[in-house]
This record gives structure tokens, sequence and C-alpha cells, in this order.
């Protein structure tokens, strides 16, 4: 599914809708660069799960958890930002690993490109693109059905 | 009374002794061993490395504070540590030592908030006119507190996305100079004076709230250096440099100050990391004392990271509550500690 928004605003509407989809343990690896919309969508979906808290960039602490009042089973949204790291070891170190395909747990990877070796098989893949005047493309792509 | 402090909650490995003695602080030793060369080449710190080199850094920096102190185990009256937030790995180091050092000496032992040592280092021998209003800006960070004395406090705002350290980070590397941004941001902006047609945005200047969004001026750094050559970013880095500090310092100056009017506190008080940038500094307090506000900033070697704030801290939360010798048993890191 390919979709154009027009403004940081339509992108955080536009995940708050697809939470709603969300049925736990999934976890969404999006990819893009700086700027490009991955925290307005991330915000966006802490809205639609429900998320109290504001959701600040998760950049130097690499990990932030939040309490959901989503939808059973989801309790928790996990916020993981990658942009500094080089390789998945150094997710590993911190636990992150931990809640990937939790039933109870929605996990959101910043620059899941950067730590390609530990994202699930069956992660929804989330392609960011910079359009002209602020559009960008949000482009979603779901695991084949065997692994969902 | 003795304070033997210690910090890990990120890249720096630090110990600090310090003496109380009729409400007058005295820093016996201030000890601090920084990574930061070493999470130059990863363009920040990495959670496996930082954990590594605290563990091997911890006792001898502990050692190195307690025989510059020249004082025994036995005349430390409590320990105090960061339990939060930072970076769980790093965290951890910290913590683990400073519960086995409260054990085996039977010392009570104090979880300290990081953000919160932040601004007591404005505490550090410097008379305060309450309420104040401190402005909190580090890598992680940018947050206004309303203290209504020294350890009663609440965050009235903070950033809805991006810490402003953590902007001038990516705008270094949007501009391919490395990290840490903040300190090579700082001094190539002072290198270009002159009018300049680059303007950068100043998110949220005008809204109500106290809150700061500083995402949005990474996007709007990233367009204009879009628009550019290569060759033409890197003749013009400098002036580029000179409008992101010009809008980042510019809103969170306006910003403390509305909220010091709305408050209306008695003094400003400015901490954390960023708090050493220069700019910032000048800025603040000129804005500050146009308003007749008492302004604060500790030293320079207060700022960044360093366990004296942590004992600092640790003096006054001791105040209001006394410290337990069996406390130890229920600290635990809490990476995402809120103020």
């Amino acid at each position: 599914m390919k979709i154009i928004t027009n403004s940081e605003k339509e992108t955080i509407k536009f995940a708050e809708k697809f939470s709603r989809s969300l049925k736990g343990g999934e976890v969404l690896a999006l990819f893009g660069d700086l700027g490009s919309g991955k925290t307005a969508f991330t915000k966006g979906l802490a809205r639609g799960l429900g998320v109290k808290n504001i959701i600040t960039s998760p950049t130097f602490v690499l990990m932030k958890n939040y309490k959901t009042s989503a939808q059973a089973p989801i309790k928790t949204l996990t916020h993981i930002d990658a942009y500094r790291l080089k390789s998945g070891e150094d997710l590993e170190a911190i636990g992150a690993m931990e809640f990937f395909n939790d039933k109870k747990c929605i996990t959101a990877i910043e620059w899941a490109d950067n730590i390609k070796s530990i994202i699930p098989k069956n992660a929804i893949k989330i392609y960011f693109q910079i359009g002209e005047n602020n559009k960008r493309q949000i482009e979603i792509k779901k695991p084949p059905v065997a692994l969902r | 009374m003795n304070i033997l402090a210690i910090e890990t909650s990120c890249d720096e490995t630090a110990a600090a002794i310090l003496k109380a003695k009729r409400g007058r602080l005295e820093l016996a030793a201030n000890v601090v061993s920084s990574q930061i060369n070493i999470h130059k080449k990863y363009g920040g710190v990495v959670p496996e490395v930082a954990a590594r080199h605290h563990l091997e850094n911890i006792i001898p920096v502990i050692d190195e504070a307690v025989q510059a102190a020249q004082i025994k185990p036995a005349a430390i009256d409590f320990i105090a540590t960061t339990a939060g937030p930072g970076l769980v790995t790093a965290l951890l180091v910290g913590i683990e030592t400073a519960k086995a050092l409260s054990y085996a000496w039977n010392k009570p032992l104090i979880p300290v908030n990081h953000m919160y040592a932040h601004l007591a280092a404005n505490f550090f021998n410097q008379s305060i006119q309450f309420p104040a209003l401190a402005l909190i800006v580090s890598g992680g960070h940018t947050e206004i507190v309303l203290l209504k004395n020294h350890h009663h406090y609440n965050k009235i705002g903070q950033t809805v996305d991006d810490a402003v350290g953590e902007a001038y980070d990516k705008a270094a590397k949007l501009l391919n100079l490395g990290y840490p941004g903040g300190p090579i941001i700082a001094r190539l902006a002072d290198k270009f004076s002159g009018l300049s047609p680059i303007n950068l945005p100043r998110p949220m200047i005008n809204s109500r709230d106290f809150n700061f969004s500083f995402s949005g001026l990474k996007t709007a750094l990233l367009y204009t250096v879009q628009k550019m050559t290569k060759k033409e970013i890197k003749t013009r880095t400098p002036e580029i440099c000179r409008a992101f500090q010009n809008a980042a310092v510019e809103v969170l100056v306006s910003k403390t100050i509305k909220a010091a009017k709305k408050y209306q506190v008695q003094s400003i008080l400015l901490a954390g990391g960023v708090a050493a940038n220069k700019k910032l500094r000048a800025d603040l307090k000129a804005a500050a004392e146009k308003n007749n506000f008492q302004f604060r900033v500790p030293e320079f070697k207060l700022c960044t990271d360093n366990a004296a704030m942590i004992a600092i801290a640790g003096y006054y939360l001791s105040r209001k509550h006394h410290p337990q010798k069996d406390g130890w048993q229920k600290i635990s890191a809490d990476p995402n500690w809120e103020l």
C-alpha cells in the first residue's frame, strides 16, 4: 500500500488510523532519511494506541517504552531509534529484542536499515520518501501471509 | 557530612567527594574519565562499548576520588548514584557498584535523577532566590522546570520531539562535521559575521505552552542544504552553522523568559551539557538581566556530565528524606526516569 501525505499532521493522522489495524506483537520497521516522517508516524501510532506521554526522540537512549490504553492485548509501545547504530548487536545489549513479537507490545524501529540483521522476518516494513512541498510518500509492505 | 557520588549514565565514568559543613559545600574530589574519543567514530555513544569502559574505569575512578579527598570509607556518610535517565547498560555499572559499596561499607545509598542533578549544579555555593525557573538542555533532554525550593520542582515544558543537543548532533551530521555536534557548530558559527539570506524557522516560538520542537528546525536545515551544491555547502558551512545556532538559541531564550514572566519567578537557572554553549549562556543571561531576573549557570566543568553534581543533588535530597541504610535493596536503573 502506498499513500501520499501533504503535511506532518496528515502523516500523524494516517498513522493513527493505521494503528487500529494492529493486533499486538507487530514489529514495524521504518525506513527513510532525516526528516522524512518516521517520528511523526510514531507520534500518530502512539496517539492511536492511547499513549498519554509526549513521544520524544529516543536517539540518545536508543529505546523508550510507553504505556498504551489500546485494544487488548496491547499494553506497550516500544519506540526504538537505530540512527546511531552500526549493527543489531548494540540493540541486543540493551535487551530490545525481548519486545519483538511480544503480543503485549507494538515495536516501532526508526532507521531499521542500520540493524537489518535483527529485524524479524515477519516485520511490517514502512518506507518514507520526501517529495516536493512537504509531501511524503509512505509505503507499507506487509510480510508474506505465511509469516504473519 | 561527607558524600561519595557516582555517575555513569552516558559516556563519562565519574566519582566525586563532597564535604558539607554548616551548609557550606566543598568539592574534595571530582574525577571524570571521558570516553568521548572512543565513541566519536560511532557518531554517538554505543551501549555495549560504554558499559565495557565504565566497568574498566569505575573502580580506579572511585579510588582516585577517595585518595584525592584523603578520606577513609568510614568517614563517608552516604553514597549518591545516578539511577536514570540514561543508557541502561551504562547506568547499571554505576548503580551496581554503588549498591555493592553501600552494602559492604554499611552506608545509606540515595538514587539521584540525572536531570535534577544538572540543575542542582547551580546550588553549588550560589545563593538562589526562589521561586526559580530552570532551563535544562542536553543531548537527550530539553526541559523547563519550575522550582519552589531546592528540592520541590515540577516540569512545565519540554521538547515534543528532538532534544536541542541532539538537533546540534544531527545538524552536524547533515553538514559532515562529525560527532559531537555542539562544540564544532558553535565554533564555526563564531567564524561568520555579517548578514545572511539563510533564515531558519523558530519552531513553536509563539505557541502558548512551554514546549519546544527541534525536529522541524532539522528538517528546514535539510531543505536549505539540499538546495546547495556540495562546494557551496563547504564554503558556507560557518554561515549555515550560525543560522542554525541563532534559531535554536532564540527559541530557548524566548520561551524561558516567557515562562519566567508567567510564573513570576525570582531567578532563571541554566543547566545541562548544552549550558556549556557560550552563545546560549550569554544570550539567556542578557535576556534574564534585562527583565530583572537573577541569572545562574554552573561553572563550565559542572555543566557537562560529572559526579560532583550528583553529590550536590544527593546533599539536597538528603535534607528532604533522611537516607536509610538498607535503601540500596530497592534501587534499580530507570533509563526513562522523568523529572
